[in-house]
């Protein structure tokens, strides 16, 4: 540890330590920042032509004119106009903020416990490290298929059902469970939750144990030790994970469609139906509203935590 | 005391927690094994049967039911990814080891290049689609669906890097440099044998993250679809088991995959020892 401490905090050049002259060192800085510029490049040029311009070109179209298939380079704001009033859309909006929250809540309400286990209560490193595979391992599996799972679980003659109705708390199986927003929401927890996992256990696995031992020699309980201690250290990571978590909900799409029925429309969803009927410029539209929506979510999360920092 | 009950309690719910992440696989995994063609995806089991994986391989008499059209989905989405895999890894290594001297700018760089795992996958996919229309490109996975895939991978595999490169004992390659060996022959036979094993774990990540994308390549593969695109396609219609028998045949790949790659790792990280203590 130490040693990666001494080694990011040396200057940067040290190649030549025979070289004492300054202007020699100065020309090796100069030569290694060119060296830098050159390493960087072909990925800056990348990011470039294929996120940034991109993103641009979704901004542009959306004041484009739309026709009835195909749309035209004539700015307007006929889109917009139509978007922001009409109730349909309005509504794939605040369904996806609701969602959004609701998923932030549930990954996180359903995850801490998990860990507070693992990082905090198992002290021994190699049962840790295993209980944590086994969260990811499931990240492993084609995502589309995790989705579409959870179809013979909820479904009316699905898993749950059947176990309720053989346990005789139910009589009737539910109809709610599948092809509704619960399907989403509980989709989207088991899909999302080890994002919220991963990071909070981070972090909780590096509280110093003396800590915690100490408060409570001083005669503080759990919950005042975990009030006092263990939530404002587990801070960071929860919002991490909260990052994580709402990048991909805010511009899920897949999810939604394959366990609301189509009843559940997020943005994404809209994006993808209006390609579907080639409405491109509409379909822009929502593209730009859906960036300012996460662009507020994150710059708000970001004021929170430094993620360089956090890495 | 409170914590002395706090921990079986909580041991409980985190195995539970486990049973929740992997039930539905556990319930998707036995009704692939449902009779075919007229076993529906629910229980009851019918009757035992390896039906649906021959009806995924065409051996079975044509049914009611299409066969998935997944033979040479599977191919590109494999070409595809073997692509995205090569090409985002040396641009991550690249720029993480660009960023291991400090230059101005560093900050606005590094943004630009995490942005690409951040943005929505059906944002830059529209965005793609829209340039290639104007600019007169025909998308193709191969084309448009590969930058994409490039997009999204390369921030992870220049994360994997920057992690390994801030653990990176530099005494070894300024060993090297005052012996007068070159810095691109320190680089090939001192720093990369060290760094392979965060150079593996990064195209792990490019190639499954390549292999599963979708919501990239929806509006940017043009007609020809790659795997994910195929089953997205079966979500619309009734899905019969014979998506199940593909969902537990995909998870044995990446488990093959995993494999590969900690046998690799576990070589490596063996030679990477040697190299640390020749050099010291």
């Amino acid at each position: 540890m130490s040693r990666t401490i001494e080694a990011s905090e040396e200057p940067a050049m040290r190649q030549v330590p025979e070289a004492g002259s300054i202007s020699s060192a100065a020309a090796q800085r100069r030569k290694a920042r060119r060296m830098s510029w050159l390493l960087l490049s072909p990925g800056v040029l990348w990011m470039t032509l294929f996120l940034v311009l991109p993103m641009l070109m979704v901004l542009y179209v959306s004041f484009w004119t739309q026709t009835t298939f195909t749309v035209e380079p004539k700015l307007t704001t006929a889109s917009w106009v139509r978007f922001l009033t009409s109730p349909t859309y309005l509504d794939a909006l605040w369904t996806t903020v609701r969602i959004w929250l609701l998923v932030l809540a549930s990954t996180l309400v359903v995850g801490y416990p998990v860990a507070l286990f693992i990082g905090l209560l198992v002290r021994n490193k190699t049962l840790q490290t295993v209980l944590l595979v086994l969260c990811v391992i499931p990240f492993w599996t084609s995502f589309l298929i995790r989705v579409l799972a959870w179809r013979p679980m909820l479904g009316t003659q699905g898993a749950i059902n059947m176990i309720l109705m053989k346990l005789g708390i139910i009589s009737h199986p539910l109809e709610m469970l599948l092809f509704s927003e619960l399907s989403v929401l509980i989709g989207m927890t088991q899909i999302y939750c080890v994002f919220m996992v991963g990071p909070i256990t981070f972090m909780l696995s590096r509280i110093d144990p003396n800590v915690i031992e100490a408060a409570r020699d001083l005669g503080a309980g759990f919950w005042r030790i975990f009030r006092t201690i263990i939530l404002p250290l587990s801070m960071p990571g929860v919002v991490v994970g909260a990052i994580f978590v709402s990048v991909m909900v805010l511009g899920e799409f897949a999810t939604a469609a394959a366990l609301s029925g189509r009843k559940t429309n997020m943005l994404g969803n809209i994006i993808v139906s209006q390609v579907g009927s080639l409405k491109w410029a509409f379909a822009a539209v929502a593209g730009v509203i859906l960036t300012l929506l996460m662009g507020v979510v994150i710059a708000g999360l970001l004021k929170v935590v430094n993620l360089r920092k956090e890495l | 005391m409170q914590a002395g009950v706090l921990k079986p309690v909580l041991a409980v719910y985190t195995a539970l927690f486990i049973a929740f992440l992997y039930g539905p696989f556990i319930v998707l995994g036995i009704l692939s094994f449902q009779s075919g063609p007229e076993g529906g995806p629910q229980f009851p089991i019918i009757e035992w049967s390896t039906y649906w994986y021959r009806h995924l391989f065409g051996l079975v008499p044509p049914s009611r039911v299409a066969p998935l059209p997944i033979g040479d989905s599977l191919i590109r989405s494999l070409a595809l990814a073997f692509m995205t895999m090569v090409v985002s890894t040396v641009l991550g290594v690249a720029s993480a080891q660009a960023f291991r001297q400090k230059f101005r700018g560093s900050g606005p760089v590094f943004y630009l290049i995490v942005l690409g795992m951040m943005v929505p996958g059906v944002l830059v996919g529209l965005g793609t689609a829209l340039l290639a229309n104007l600019v007169g490109v025909d998308r193709s996975w191969w084309g448009t669906a590969f930058v994409l895939h490039v997009v999204y991978t390369y921030p992870f595999a220049f994360l994997v890097m920057l992690a390994i490169f801030n653990r990176f004992d530099r005494s070894i390659e300024e060993a090297s440099w005052s012996l007068g060996v070159s810095p691109v022959t320190t680089f090939r036979k001192v720093t990369f044998p060290v760094i392979f094993p965060g150079v593996l774990s990064a195209m792990l990540f490019a190639f499954t993250l390549s292999y599963d994308e979708f919501a990239r390549t929806l509006f940017t593969s043009g007609p020809r679809l790659t795997l994910p695109l195929a089953i997205y396609g079966t979500f619309a219609v009734e899905i019969h088991p014979n998506v199940f028998a593909f969902g537990v045949l995909t998870t044995l790949f990446s488990f093959a995959l995993l494999a590969v790659y900690a046998i690799l790792m576990m070589r490596s990280v063996r030679q990477s020892r040697q190299v640390s203590a020749e050099a010291a």
